[in-house]
């Protein structure tokens, strides 16, 4: 943001880049993850990396962290031949990584935090506790950010706790500073913040690499632009040449615009379709006596598509999982197809009364990492292939391949582990293993999260398919363009209520980002 | 296109099985049988007769049945550190049904039930003791070392206080009570082999069907690679974990009949720390102790690793000490082999891919 | 008379030469019976336990000075694992097994299956509840031990006082028998009064933690009797720290630890010595016989009576225990 101007214009020659990869290649089980990409990190640079998931950012930079060796092509860290074995001999030549995941201990300080693998040792190894904290207050107060050092990490916000992150690898001499989708669970302050802090570095000669699928962000900070697709690199440009349309040609490779699913504005699903999912009054206690859901009541008619919106900590994430029994309403009724469901239910028989969920985070809830895609797929639908002799694998198979070929996910074979597949691709697999119980309502909570817009898009068009047969589709997210682009209808949330519903016709950004703010403001007015 | 082509046809995809290496690691485990076999041949005639071949897989029977009952808890990332103790419970449970029949308070009778109903009702009480250990575990949230150590307590007390502490010397029953046979269990043999080998065969491959060819067997993978993918996929998870520790408990009571048959008498202290036994053989088949990985056949090769080698080792007339150090070290050894096996076909895998995309693509990476 | 004569000395000389040639055949038979040709399996508790070691180290080394071949086998006290050693001293053609048993009725089923396999099995130490299946069960009289331990005890009180039982395992028939040894003395004698009577599971650790919870209640004991040596070990040291080093303890076994201590006058003053060495080498020499000769002349039962060790003879006792010096 500042300091931006003065760089407009760089004199090219006078780059110096600290690291290089020249024809650098990786390949795992089930995929090729780089294929002989080139690229230069620049000192005083934010080098941004983009591309659609899968597109091989993330395995570059685990390369370059010293996390990954490459399969193939050379990598040089300042003219030298750059050959490191562990994220700790990267560490040890001032190359840091903030992954995407939080990596923090919840369990100890802050400060504790940021020494954990590199402690401040005092005679017989002893712990320098008053050394550690003094240099930890010395980096958040460079930072700007007043964090209190002993503070336990659990107590802090995500935004806080992702600012933690960044200052553990600023506590040693950091020359290459990696960033993967910092700013994924960053409130709008926070991530000013982060962003004055990235300017402070890069005048310092800190050559910053940074990683984002927001791309109004990459155009703010960004110098220098690589654009990797399919594990190749397409181009890299400097920021005079780039805006937002050229970079969305690159990731995608063809030019897309418009919505995300072609629905005329007053399109609305039939208005006799009977009432598939009525929800009414439903209440959810959280553990100190609040509501995480606040009579929460709301009808869905079948081959609707309804939008959740709202910012985090509204509720959609505790209502989806209310619906699907994994949390326990303290009131209220819920009916699918006209039957109600029995309060304490459990996933199972709301899976088997017709609801299905995608949860948001696929690694942890969705798949079961060491099997094979096949067998992920069809966990939730085993009980069709029992036989007298035993499971049928060849109808499993069958249904299997229908569902790899109906959502396009990219697999050279149904027994390659699911853990070797992309991030869309894994989201798919879920979305498949959901629609494989024939659900009538489907609940996906930030689908999108992770992944590159040619997904989206094809997520979206399943999901216009699937509605159009008749499947109900409930989805939340903090996305806007989602929001407006894809929806039947939004429902707003705001602190574990609901605010507005608003039609197709009546979507703006005004109305929907006003409608999950109000509750917050009701509230300051009442503090 | 080849390459493609050829991992294609395989239909499961393993592009490792052209690399010798990795061949030798994959099926270790019988190559360490095979390997122990001839080591022992070799230096005791007494080793590889048919006699003591018999006696090998009688006395690995125990150990193989406790091993796949724990096969199915420690797949579904659980442990069962209760078995030995079920074992020994069960063993007095029936010990006591034979040598003083049921006591029914207050009327100063007993009851006397024929062998097979004695055997039912023992495995009965060996799965109860399981079905007990799943619920605290699912619906207490007890975790499951402490719940089944908890129950090694429990079962040995319940099986001392059985007989207060004393041993049933004789289990052959009484004619005139209809409930002799007992010992046929132990002494008994069908096609030259005792009945354990049998019990140990037929459990193995209901076992193997079990795991691999019904939806318990799936969920049970799958709980053990991700409890909670497994719960939004629909598993009932609370109720597959009980059927995993009932499952156990039902293993633990027939290997404690077995052992009470064959020794002919039940004693409180029958398969004191046979839980540690059941852990080594399952982790020598190959299994990851956090779940979703594993299977019954490695488990039953894991048993007949330690069986040969204990009775190869007594035959060659190796201290009893140096046995213990022995089996440990084997023990280590097997895991330390089981994680390079999955570095190496790790790598193997990736060269696989990384050949194919040469193939696959006309400009060859670097 | 010269035909008469000449019969007798030829009569003579056939009856000479017959007997010459039947000593001649009975040298050849035994020279024909090669020891190095037979395996004597010796199978005990365990190896870390010092009365075990006696009895195995004594049978195997017994057994090697005859010439046999020998296994030394141990079962943990585990009867499950005592039959998986019985059934291997089978596979390796075991000749005769020496066994110190794990449990009265669980080892009969073993001892059985050796006996079907043709195996002899020699017992020492301990019996078990079956007649006719080992060849012979040379066992301390446990009985006797125990009411010779008991009278020395009650006169070393004074016949008079508090006293306190450590009992052994309740499995265990001797830690049954062992008691009655105690009770038939001290029964019989109204001014000494038992206050305590607790099992250590011959466990040296219980035997202190029992111990330590018996002197809260009773501080007045005039002496503690314990089943084996190493409970006894236990309470002598629990006594020791509660500031008690006057109470006499007195057990059964001749541990060589205990043997120290009544020698320089600890806590523990007298034990029954059960001569481990003995039985030991009582059952090798009675399976050499059977071997030899096919034929056996002992009784099934035979009982070792047990040697009552005090200050006065500690001395005598063999440097590792269980047996005493030949006078």
């Amino acid at each position: 943001m500042t300091g931006n101007e003065q760089l407009a214009a760089p004199d090219r020659a006078e780059e110096h880049a600290v690291f290089s990869a020249r024809g650098v290649s990786k390949v795992y089980p089930g995929t090729t993850a780089l294929r002989d990409v080139d690229f230069d990190v620049l000192a005083g640079r934010v080098n941004v990396l983009i591309g659609e998931n899968g597109a091989g950012k993330s395995t570059l930079m685990k390369i370059l962290a010293g996390i990954e060796r490459p399969t193939a092509g050379r990598l040089s860290f300042e003219g030298q031949p750059y050959d490191v074995a562990s994220p700790r001999e990267a560490m040890a030549l001032g190359i840091g990584i903030v992954h995407q995941e939080l990596n923090l201990f919840p369990n100890l300080s802050v400060a504790q935090n940021l020494f954990v693998g590199r402690e401040r040792r005092g005679i017989g190894g002893t712990l320098r506790r008053g050394e550690q904290r003094r240099i930890a207050r010395d980096v958040f107060e460079r930072m700007g950010q007043p964090i209190d050092v002993d503070a336990l990490v659990s107590e802090l916000s995500i935004g806080r706790q992702q600012i933690v992150e960044i200052a553990r690898v600023l506590v040693s001499d950091v020359r290459i500073l990696i960033l993967d989708e910092p700013t994924s669970s960053l409130s709008e302050d926070e991530v000013a913040v982060l962003f004055r802090l990235l300017s402070e570095l890069r005048q310092q000669g800190v050559a910053i690499v940074y990683i984002s699928h927001r791309l109004e962000e990459l155009i703010e900070i960004g110098d220098t632009f690589t654009v990797l697709r399919d594990g190749a690199l397409i181009e890299t440009g400097w920021r005079d040449q780039v805006d937002i349309p050229w970079l969305v040609e690159r990731m995608v490779g063809s030019r897309v615009e418009g919505p995300y699913r072609q629905v005329p504005a007053d399109h609305r699903p039939d208005p006799d379709a009977a009432t598939v999912l009525a929800v009414e009054n439903l209440q959810l206690p959280d553990a100190v006596g609040g509501r995480l859901l606040d009579d929460v009541s709301f009808r869905v008619t079948q081959g609707e598509i309804v939008g959740f919106y709202g910012l985090m900590g509204a509720g959609r994430t505790e209502l989806f999982e209310t619906l699907i029994g994994l949390r326990r309403a303290s009131a209220g009724r819920v009916t699918v197809a006209g039957r109600e469901l029995a309060v304490g239910d459990d996933v199972a028989t709301r899976i088997a009364a017709g609801l299905a969920l995608v949860p948001e985070d696929r690694q942890r809830l969705g798949l079961v990492q060491s099997q094979s895609v096949a067998r992920n797929i069809a966990l939730t639908h085993l009980k069709h292939y029992t036989r007298v002799t035993g499971l049928d694998f060849g109808a499993m198979k069958n249904d299997v391949q229908r569902m790899i070929d109906e959502l396009l996910i990219k697999v050279s074979d149904p027994d390659v582990l699911v853990s070797a597949l992309s991030g869309g691709n894994q989201q798919k697999a879920v979305v498949g293993k959901n629609l494989l119980t024939e659900p009538k309502v489907l609940l996906l909570d930030e689908p999108t999260r992770g992944i590159d817009i040619k997904a989206r898009r094809e997520l979206f068009e399943i999901m216009d398919r699937l509605a159009r047969q008749g499947l109900t589709i409930l989805y939340a997210s903090s996305d806007l363009n989602e929001i407006t682009g894809g929806a039947d209808r939004v429902l707003v949330m705001a602190e574990g209520r609901i605010t507005a519903d608003l039609r197709r016709a009546e979507l703006t950004e005004d109305a929907l980002v006003g409608s999950a703010q109000v509750q917050r403001l009701e509230k300051d007015r009442l503090a | 296109m080849n390459a493609q082509m050829l991992t294609g046809n395989s239909g499961l995809r393993r592009p490792s099985l052209s690399s010798i290496p990795l061949l030798l690691l994959r099926f270790r485990a019988y190559l360490a049988l095979i390997v122990l076999v001839v080591l022992f041949a070799a230096t005791s005639p007494a080793f590889l007769t048919v006699r003591n071949l018999i006696i090998v897989a009688e006395q690995v029977a125990v150990f193989a049945i406790l091993g796949v009952g724990m096969t199915f808890v420690i797949l579904g990332a659980g442990i069962d550190l209760s078995v030995g103790s079920v074992a020994g419970l069960a063993a007095m449970v029936a010990g006591g049904l034979i040598s003083q029949g049921l006591r029914i308070p207050f009327f100063d009778v007993a009851i006397f039930s024929n062998v097979a109903i004695t055997c039912v009702i023992t495995l009965a009480v060996g799965t109860a003791v399981g079905v007990v250990n799943g619920v605290f575990i699912t619906r207490l949230r007890v975790t499951p070392f402490i719940q089944t150590l908890g129950m090694l307590y429990v079962a040995r007390g319940a099986a001392q206080l059985i007989s207060d502490g004393a041993t049933y010397g004789d289990l052959t029953g009484q004619t005139s009570l209809g409930n002799t046979g007992f010992l046929i269990l132990g002494n008994g043999r069908f096609l030259g082999l005792p009945y354990a080998i049998w019990i140990m065969i037929g459990l193995a491959a209901i076992a193997t069907w079990v795991m691999r060819r019904t939806v318990f067997g799936m969920q049970v993978y799958a709980l053990g690679g991700n409890e909670r993918a497994a719960e939004l996929s629909g598993v009932r998870t609370d109720r597959v974990k009980i059927y995993t520790y009932a499952i156990s408990g039902f293993c633990a009571a027939l290997a404690g009949l077995i052992i009470a048959a064959r020794l002919g008498a039940a004693n409180p202290a029958i398969g004191t720390t046979y839980e540690l036994n059941a852990i080594a053989v399952v982790v020598l088949g190959g299994a990851s102790l956090f779940g979703g990985l594993g299977t019954i056949g490695g488990t039953i090769i894991g048993a007949f690793v330690l069986g040969v080698l204990s009775n190869g080792m007594v035959l060659l007339g190796v201290s009893d000490f140096w046995q213990t150090v022995i089996t440990g070290a084997v023990i280590i050894f097997a895991v330390v082999i089981d994680q390079l096996q999955r570095r190496a076909e790790k790598a193997a895998a990736v060269r696989s891919a990384a050949r194919q995309q040469h193939v696959g693509t006309d400009t060859p990476a670097s | 008379m010269n035909n008469k004569f000449s019969f007798k000395r030829v009569t003579l000389a056939l009856m000479t030469g017959l007997c010459l040639s039947l000593a001649w055949c009975g040298a050849a038979a035994a020279a024909d019976f090669d020891p190095g040709k037979h395996l004597i399996a010796v199978i005990t508790p365990s190896h870390s336990n010092p009365f075990y070691k006696t009895e195995a180290d004594t049978a195997v080394a017994a057994a090697r000075k005859m010439g046999y071949k020998t296994s030394s086998l141990v079962h943990q006290g585990d009867p499950d694992v005592q039959l998986k050693m019985i059934q291997n001293a089978i596979a390796d053609n075991a000749s005769a097994i020496v066994l110190d048993n794990a449990g009265s009725d669980a080892s009969v089923a073993a001892v059985r299956r050796a006996r079907d396999a043709g195996i002899p099995v020699y017992l020492i130490d301990r019996e078990i509840n079956a007649n006719g299946v080992a060849n012979a069960q040379i066992v301390s009289n446990n009985f006797q031990c125990a009411s010779s331990v008991a009278q020395h005890f009650a006169k070393t009180a004074g016949y008079k006082g508090k006293w306190v039982e450590l009992f052994g395992k309740s499995s265990d028939t001797n830690a049954h028998v062992r008691s009655q040894g105690f009770h038939s003395v001290m029964d019989d004698i109204p001014t000494m009064k038992m206050v305590a009577q607790q099992s250590a599971n011959w466990d040296q650790t219980e035997g202190y933690n029992v111990m330590q919870s018996i002197i809260q209640a009773h501080s007045d004991i005039a002496g503690v009797l314990a089943g084996n040596d190493t409970m006894a070990l236990g309470a002598a040291a629990a006594l020791k720290n509660a500031g008690m080093s006057n109470v006499p303890v007195m057990g059964i076994d001749g541990n060589p630890d205990v043997v120290d201590q009544i020698a320089s006058g600890g806590n523990i003053r007298a034990t029954g010595l059960q001569q481990a060495s003995v039985m030991a080498r009582m059952a090798v020499q009675q399976i050499d016989g059977l071997l030899r000769t096919g034929k056996t002349d002992k009784p099934e039962k035979q009982s070792v009576n047990c040697v009552l060790v005090t200050e006065k003879n500690a001395d005598q006792v063999l440097p590792g225990g269980f047996g005493m010096k030949k006078k």
